[in-house]
Order: C-alpha cells, then structure tokens, then sequence
C-alpha cells in the first residue's frame, strides 16, 4: 500500500514554477527526495505535510485527500520543517510537550509520558530539563526529530534533516532514521547522495520541480553503468579529479580511458547533468 | 537480627500496598536492614506497579514548571493544555504584561495632567496596546513552532482565537480599571473599548493574508493618525462620539462575520 501518492502536482509561486507536473509514490520505509537547492524539495514536503496545497494535480495521503480530510492526515503525521523554530527559552520537555498539545494529547500524564519517550528515542534523555538555547545545532534537530514522532504517526516528513551536521552526528541520524522508518513511511529530502545510498529503500530524484528518477538506490547506481571512464584527460562534462590522480568522466567515453564502477553520485550526476545541458528536455 | 523475615506471602501484600501503617512500617524497618528480604520484595512487585512508579518519580522530577502566568490561568479555570498554549505567546508572558501596565500607567498619568488632551492621550493609547499584544501572540513571526503547528491537528484558528482574546483580557481589563480608577466614572474613559475591539479584530481578519505584527502596525498607525486628525480638526474627543462609535461597532461585527466564513483560511497557507 501507498501511502503517498502524488500525481500531476504543479505549484507555483507567482511566475515560477516550482513543481512542474511532478508524481511519484512512497509507501512503508525511508523514501529520499534528492535533488540540488531549489529543486521542489521543501515546497513538496510542505504540500504533504498539509501547509500548502497544489495549484493542480492531486495528492493522497494515508489514504486520504488532504483537500477534504485535513484534519484526519495530520493525526496520523510527524513533520520535521527545513528550518525549525524553537521557543528557545522552552527546555526540551517544555517544547515538546508544548508540539504534544498541538497533537492533541490532551491528558496531562499520558502526555508527558510519550515526551519522555519520543526524547528518549532521540538520546536526549539526559538533557531533556536543559533550555533549547544552550543546546548545539545537532542537538536542536534531534529536538525537531522528538516532536516528529509524537503519538507515532504512521507517515514522517522530515526537510533536510542532515544538513549542517558533522559526520558523526550524520551517522548517528541515519542510524535514527533508519530505526524510525522500519516500521512506518518516512519521506526524507537531503541533496546528499550519501544519505541516500546510506538509509533510503527508495530515491526520487527531482529537480526543476519534476521527477527524473524513481527506483532503489541501486537501480540510481545503475543509471551510470557503462558511462564512467577513468583517463588520464578531461573530457565531457562532466569530469573531475581522483586522489590517484586519473579523470573521473561521466558520459561518452574519452580516449584510452578505463570503464569504471559507478557509483549512486555518478548516476546522480548523469541525471541532472542531463538537465543541465539540455538533453533531456 | 532476629530469626523473622519477609515471607513471599507477607512480601506480595506488602509491595502490592496492601498492609496498613504498623505493618508496613516494621517490614520496612526489617529490610532496611536484611538484604535477603529486599530482594524476594522486589521481585513480588508486580510489573505494572513498578511501572507506575517510576513514571511517578521521573514526573516529579522533570514534568514542567508551570509560570506565574500560567498557574493564574489555571486559577481562572481554564484547562492544563490550553494554559500552556496561551502562556508560550510572547505577548502573553511577564515582560510583556509588564511592558503593558507600565505603558498604560504613563498613559494614564498623561490623562491626569488636563482633562481633555489628557484623557484624548489616554483614549488613543489604550486601543493599541491589545492591538499590539494580538499581533505578538500569533503568526509565522511570532510563533517560533508556527510551521509544526500549522501541520499539526489543532485548530491555528482556534489557538489564534484563544491568544487573542486572552490578549484582551490582560490589556484591555487592566486598562478598564485603570480608567474607572484612577481617572473618575465618567463614560468617557471607556470609550476606547469598541475601537480597541475593532482595532484587534481587524488585526485578525487581515492575518489570514498577510503577517499580524505588520498588519498590526499599519492598523495602530492609521487609528493614531484618525485620532490626531478629528482632535486638531474639531474637538479632541470628537472620535469617540457616537458616531464613532456605531462606526466601531460595525467594524467588529463585520469582523466577526468575515472571521467565521473565512475560519478554513487560517488552518495552512493555501490563500497566502
Ligand atoms: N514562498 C516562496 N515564494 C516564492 N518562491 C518560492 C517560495 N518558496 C520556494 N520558492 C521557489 O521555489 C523553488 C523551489 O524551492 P524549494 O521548494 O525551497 O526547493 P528546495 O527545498 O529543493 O531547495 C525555488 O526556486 C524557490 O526559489
Ligand atoms: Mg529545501
Ligand atoms: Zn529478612
């Protein structure tokens, strides 16, 4: 079963066009949204997350027409925004109790009962009396991860939840995420391949507000086989340096170059280098 | 020690809360010295009993202080989760509500000063300290968690509703009584009251477009220049006759019709 489907969305802020006829499915697992910045990413996220709606096309979620059940969706969604706001003189019981409310957890101990235990799930437990203001970046967007998994929703949303992390507390998030999606539909953007090949069963590839990829993270791999050459010249488009001092190309083959195993940021790369000049469009 | 211990029997009605003061009491004392014992009562307290203790301790340890705000709510009967809601409002906490009295003091003593400029001083600030209260209490630049609220299930129409009005009441009541107080029972000193209710529901209606604390801004800004412009044209309180205010009166029941139908508009961000 799906639990998102989205079908034909176009959403446009004035002239622009910041999703231009885009569909795609995700159901139980960790499905990432990757494409660079200005993609569509956040804008579709906050389509399913109910804050916006499409100027057309459709959406269902859990089942449900977010136009006519709203309110039905959002009981059963935990949504992390890309830029999170904190009450920041709250502590992190105090914030996410706070969220709780708005969830509708009206009884005072069970309330703070599943505080404890969403804080927990992030491994705040021990700062959890702690203000948010002296909390550190990393520790802020575990904060923003607790409230998302408030009254266990059955579909999470979570804008960019990576970014601006050091590469231990990268490790330490996947390894949430992927914990946090074995039992539910997590939708992830990240414009980091690394993410993608490291915890997502799923990867929609978006950029310019369509899709051009949707498969596994291996299947994206794939797209660049027999396309990545190793030479000791540019050549193509796309080509860069190795550490062991050969050209990586993707694309045509260079002369006297080598085929090389591609990787999921190759198959990436080809794709959008694909927009970039033209050839697909 | 003696020969005596805690029995499996004697240990399951003690764990299970079921032996009374001296009962209780001895057995305590004898564990408090008898390891043995300590352990066969540990495993005689049923699973759910002990759950239900540690959930006490952690909640007496790290429930949430209420503030002072806060537990007055509480006091005036308005339920636990709506009092959070209302005191996390900027404009609904301690600096602000004492930001507030001390602005309506000076606008007060101003009243003091001459009876007619004064109380016009007085008629014109009043409205605009609900006003801007309101535009503080909600909205995407005023509520840091506006984004998680709006995608979660209660009403942002609701709590603007609620914010607002709790708004009122702890501007426009102190501002009421200040009036009566300290500057005489006239009616003039309550004159303010509609405009204030027009001001702040106007506020109300614009938000579902455009952000409270400009809209705020803009509204307060016009209501001063109106007042300024009657008081230098006629007479100073010509703004709070009659015909103002029936004309305030409609504002607010205008209003209030636009912002039923258009409550829906409140919940995402679709109409912005
Ligand atoms: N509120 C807005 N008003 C105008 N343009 C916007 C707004 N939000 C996003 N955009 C534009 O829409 C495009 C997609 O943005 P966004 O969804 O934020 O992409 P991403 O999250 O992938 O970086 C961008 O070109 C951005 O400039
Ligand atoms: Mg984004
Ligand atoms: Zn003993």
């Amino acid at each position: 079963m799906n639990t998102v489907v989205v079908t034909n969305v176009v959403k446009s802020y004035g002239r622009h066009r910041a999703l231009d006829g885009l569909s795609f499915t995700a159901g139980p697992g960790v499905t990432g949204l990757l494409g660079p910045n200005g993609a569509g990413k956040t804008t579709l996220i906050r389509m399913l997350a109910t804050v916006l709606a499409a100027d057309s096309g459709t959406l269902r979620l859990l089942g449900r027409d977010p136009s006519a059940e709203r309110l039905q969706i959002r009981r059963r969604l935990g949504y992390l925004p890309q830029e999170p706001g904190f009450h920041r003189a709250f502590t992190v019981f105090e914030f996410v109790d706070y969220v709780a409310i708005l969830k509708e957890i009206v009884d005072r101990r069970a309330r703070h009962d599943e505080v404890r235990r969403v804080i927990a799930e992030v491994g705040l437990a021990e700062v959890s009396g702690k203000r948010i203001r002296a909390l550190s970046g990393g520790m802020r967007r575990r904060v923003g991860i607790a409230q998302a998994l408030l009254g266990e929703p059955e579909l999470v949303l979570l804008d960019e939840p990576t970014a601006g992390l050091d590469p231990e507390q990268r490790l330490r998030f996947r390894e949430l995420i992927s914990r946090i999606g074995e039992n539910r539909t997590v939708v992830l953007s990240t414009h980091q391949t690394e993410d993608v090949a490291a915890l997502c069963g799923r990867v929609v590839v978006f950029d310019g507000g369509r899709c051009m990829f949707e498969g596994t993270p291996e299947e994206l791999r794939r797209v660049a086989e027999g396309q990545v050459w190793l030479s000791a010249e540019r050549s193509g488009v796309l080509s860069w340096r190795t550490g062991e001092g050969l050209f990586r190309n993707i694309g045509q083959a260079p002369d006297a170059a080598r085929l090389a195993e591609p990787t999921i940021e190759d198959g990436y790369l080809l794709l959008l280098g694909d927009a970039a000049v033209g050839v697909r469009s | 020690m003696t020969e005596w211990h805690v029995d499996d029997e004697l240990a399951t009605r003690y764990s299970g809360g079921a032996l009374g003061g001296t009962a209780a009491a001895s057995v305590e004392a004898h564990l408090l010295a008898c390891e043995r014992c300590r352990g066969s009562v540990a495993t005689a307290v049923p699973e759910e009993r002990l759950r239900k203790m540690w959930g006490e301790i952690a909640e007496a340890v790290d429930a949430p202080v209420p503030g002072p705000f806060e537990r007055l709510l509480r006091l005036v009967g308005i339920n636990e989760p709506t009092a959070r809601l209302l005191a996390a409002a900027y404009s609904l906490r301690l600096p602000w509500l004492a930001a507030n009295a001390v602005a309506l003091l000076f606008a007060v003593l101003a009243a003091g000063i001459d009876d007619r400029w004064g109380l016009l001083w007085f008629l014109a600030v009043a409205p605009v300290l609900p006003v801007a209260g309101v535009a503080l209490a909600f909205g995407r630049g005023a509520d840091p968690a506006y984004e998680i609220g709006l995608a979660a299930p209660y009403s942002a129409f609701r709590l603007m509703l609620a914010r607002a009005a709790a708004v009122l009441v702890t501007s426009a009541g102190p501002a009421f009584a200040a009036g009566f107080a300290l500057l005489g029972r006239d009616w003039a000193v309550v004159a303010w009251l509609l405009p204030a209710l027009a001001l702040t529901a106007l506020t109300l209606v614009l938000s579902s477009r455009f952000e409270p604390a400009p809209s705020g801004a803009v509204l307060s800004l016009l209501w001063l220049a109106g007042v300024a412009a009657f008081a230098v044209r006629d007479e100073p309180l010509a703004m709070f006759g009659t015909a103002g205010q029936v004309t305030a009166l409609t504002v607010v029941l205008v209003s209030a019709a636009l912002l039923f139908l258009r409550r829906d508009r409140y919940q995402s961000e679709d109409s912005r």
